[in-house]
């Protein structure tokens, strides 16, 4: 089928100023004006029609979730998907590649980015991004503490930060620039961390905030469509929320008309009061202010209550979980770029600060204006991504909010999560699913129904402006789409998978000068176990390249 | 009361989440109940000749049982007796009840089973009360007496309940956190990485170097600040 029509449903397309009855044209997988004779006809009479979901940030491939599904093969019990006409897929927070793909469909989503793509592992990351079915897909490399990335920023050489950032996207196919605890991960392997932005990294001597500005000034300078993608210092420690104000101030001598200079991902990791876990408390209200006046944006970091796996490229904060929760740990050196770290975890209702990074979640959902807060549980560190339809609930609905806080230990001594009434409307949850991600991202192809759009398209079975007290028809509705369009092709009919189709990588290319950077090259290649023939993503499954 | 006898000889495993809950279903329900031949969905009818015996919450497993597995899976209560061999993975996560299996049992035997018993007359394979790969905790209640001798890796990961083997293989016991494990005769490695419970050993048994002896038993595994027990029967 190449071409549909669907009728009568109530678009609510904010990007486009849509919020009406008003039948919407599918030809050869792009949204169109008009259509005189559709070879197929669906009627969303008394249901709402909206754009397909987009996740900012999910690890969904590469060496962390791997190793991940390596160490705990008891998250492989939970079968998931069996039919004939897709691959099986199975786990419990922690699944397969092809039960990721399907499980992103069956709610309504059609884009997600992989958002810490160790570069020395992007062959690796491209291959897991190909066995991922339906879903569009994006990858972000990390420089936040590659050997390179300090002398560059040591010497203040940001033409040649500029080149290297170019030619590492190039060679990874990556999509952005992703730094993760700048300088800390470089001082973990010389036992150590970095405690502010003015610390410094032992070998280059250079700080978070030299780094981040240096990766900023490059990353506009190249004009990017996606700003830096920042997990912040000392993320999951108390008290860390003053660094996280203190780096969304960055930003305030860089300017961007089209979209912000700098995504704080996670941001509930790291919107912690207080100074030690016993007096914990949290500091979403301070960060939700501090977003709301720069330009910056941020995703949740929600966690939900249960088993997760808590991977992070932030060596030194995971050896901490570990001392905490004393269950499984692995560690990985990546040569002279980066580190990761593994532990699993099992967040608990009776658990104070568990509930209170639940709660805090839910307060930066609600107290971040809304055009620059994605909804997101930086899966699988937070919980499973398939949990958003219940994020979302969660905010649209005060009356959830309290049954949920009805068997979550006591939040109130420490988060103001029950003194909020703010709700979000369905259109608000669009914005935060839809419309904020795809500006995010700089993709002006999705996130909306305009035309020659992507037809990634969701129908629920919902009101447009449901009542918050009647919850559970929400989280039911958002939880089992009516239809779901993939590039115009029905791949969910009412919760179910339907269809197997791949999805695009999509990666971005800037122009490079290699001599500028020849001496670095060589250095790396010397210094490297990969020599420079071998180095880089030959080719993915089905590429879309932003140049 | 049921017998299930085999229809024929399994050329490749059956699964067969069999418990005695079968009992106090209707014989139609009983002949439909879904099981794998392979990768075969199969009905246990097909399988399996199926008889009723009177009252009582029990089933009979009458012939070569040794290709069925999952015997028991998660039963609460009532009783199964196998009269002859057993497959893998019997009394799996069991809460309750009591199987006897009158011939030999395969490997993971009564893994992370929580309650209930399982007495085998025979020998058993590997893993005897055992943890799942990956899983944190293994057998958290119950009691499994194997008369014969067994393999490698009894108990491991064991939080409570009562494990007794004949002779045993090596590493009894790792990552003990409590409960009782008997070793009749004589066995490999004994208590690495032990948090606590005890291992009571009647014969001969290789001790890991990082445990202290003190009252004529070895406490340990210090290596983890373990508080476990090890002592001659
Ligand atoms: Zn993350």
């Amino acid at each position: 089928m190449v071409s549909l029509e669907v009728r009568n449903g109530f678009v609510i397309d904010p990007m486009n100023g849509v919020f009406e009855v008003k039948d919407v044209f599918v030809k050869d997988g792009r949204i169109v004006e008009s259509l005189d004779k559709p070879e197929m006809v669906v009627d969303a009479k008394g249901k709402v029609v909206v754009a397909g979901g987009i996740d900012v940030h999910a690890h969904v491939a590469g060496g962390k979730i791997n190793m991940g599904r390596k160490m705990r093969p008891e998250e492989m019990r939970y079968p998931r998907f069996k039919s004939d006409n897709l691959r099986s897929g199975v786990g419990r927070v922690l699944l397969t590649s092809p039960a990721i793909g399907y499980e992103y469909a069956r709610m309504g989503y059609t884009t997600v980015v992989e958002p810490a793509m160790p570069a020395l592992y992007s062959i690796h990351t491209h291959e897991e991004l190909d066995s991922i079915p339906i879903v569009d897909k994006m990858a972000l490399p990390l420089f936040g503490n590659w050997h390179f990335v300090f002398k560059f920023v040591k010497n203040d050489e940001i033409e040649k930060l500029s080149n290297f950032i170019a030619w590492v996207l190039a060679k990874t196919k990556g999509f952005g620039v992703k730094v993760v605890n700048p300088c800390g991960v470089e001082a973990w392997m010389f036992h150590g961390n970095v405690y502010s932005l003015n610390d410094t990294d032992p070998l280059f001597g250079v700080s978070p905030k030299e780094v981040i500005t240096g990766l900023i000034s490059a990353i506009e300078r190249l004009k990017l469509p996606h700003s830096l993608h920042i997990h912040c210092n000392l993320l999951g420690i108390p008290g860390n929320y003053e660094v996280t104000l203190e780096t969304i101030k960055l930003t305030r001598r860089f300017e961007n008309s089209e979209r912000q200079v700098m995504h704080v991902t996670h941001v509930q990791f790291n919107s912690y009061a207080g100074e030690s876990w016993k007096d914990m408390s949290s500091g979403a209200e301070f960060v939700a202010k501090e977003v709301n006046r720069n330009n910056v944006t941020v995703d949740m970091g929600q966690v939900i209550l249960g088993h997760a796996t808590t991977m992070t490229a932030d060596s030194p904060f995971q050896y901490e979980l570990f001392k905490i929760f004393k269950t499984k740990w692995s560690n990985l050196d990546v040569e002279l770029e980066t580190g990761s770290g593994i532990v699993p975890v099992y967040y608990s209702p009776k658990v104070r600060v568990h509930s209170l990074m639940w709660a805090i979640g839910l307060e930066i959902g609600l107290l971040v204006d809304v055009d620059k807060v994605v909804i997101s549980t930086d899966y699988p560190n937070g919980g499973p991504f398939y949990s958003y339809p219940y994020i979302a609930t969660l905010l649209m609905s005060e009356k959830f909010r309290e049954e949920e806080m009805k068997r979550i230990a006591n939040v109130e001594r420490y988060s103001i999560l029950p003194s909020l009434s703010e709700e979000r409307t369905l259109e608000d949850v669009v914005k935060m699913t839809r419309v904020n991600p795809a500006r995010i991202l700089g993709l002006n192809d999705r996130g909306h129904l305009g035309e020659n759009a992507k037809a990634d398209l969701v129908i629920y079975d919902l009101p447009p402006e449901p009542n918050p007290r009647d919850y559970e028809s929400i989280l039911k509705a958002l939880s089992n789409p009516s239809l779901v369009l993939k590039d115009g092709k029905i791949v969910v009919k009412e919760g179910r998978v339907v269809k197997h189709t791949w999805g695009e990588t999509i990666w971005v290319k800037r122009d490079y000068d290699e001599e500028l950077i020849g001496d670095e090259l060589e250095d790396f290649f010397n210094y490297y176990t990969v020599q420079r023939d071998n180095y880089g993503v030959p080719h993915v499954r089905r590429e879309v390249v932003l140049c | 009361m049921l017998i299930l006898r085999p229809k024929l000889s399994f050329e490749v495993h059956v699964e067969a989440e069999i418990t005695p809950d079968l009992a106090e279903m209707d014989l139609k329900d009983v002949l439909n109940f879904e099981v794998y031949y392979g990768k075969l969905v199969k009905r246990l009818g097909d399988l399996f000749d199926v008889e009723t015996v009177g009252e009582g919450k029990r089933v009979i497993l009458e012939g070569d049982f040794s290709r069925v597995k999952w015997i028991g899976k998660g039963m609460k209560d009532g009783e199964i007796v196998v009269r002859g061999d057993v497959g893998q993975h019997c009394g799996a996560y069991m809460e309750g009840g009591k199987i006897i299996v009158e011939g030999n049992a395969d490997d993971w035997l009564g893994t992370e089973m929580r309650g209930g018993e399982i007495v085998v007359k025979g020998n058993a394979g590997n893993r005897i009360g055992c943890n799942f790969w990956g899983e944190m905790e293994g057998v958290k209640g119950g009691k499994i007496i194997v008369e014969g001798d067994v393999g490698s890796y009894v108990g491991e990961k064991m939080v409570d309940g009562y494990i007794e083997v004949g002779n045993a293989g090596d590493f009894v016991g790792t990552e003990m956190k409590g409960g009782v494990i008997v070793v009749r005769g004589n066995c490999g490695y004994v208590g690495w990485d032990m948090k606590g419970g005890e291992i009571r050993v009647g014969g001969r048994f290789d001790l890991p170097p990082s445990f202290v002896e003190e009252n004529g038993v070895w406490r340990g595994d210090v290596n983890v600040g373990g508080k476990g027990v090890i002592r001659k029967l």
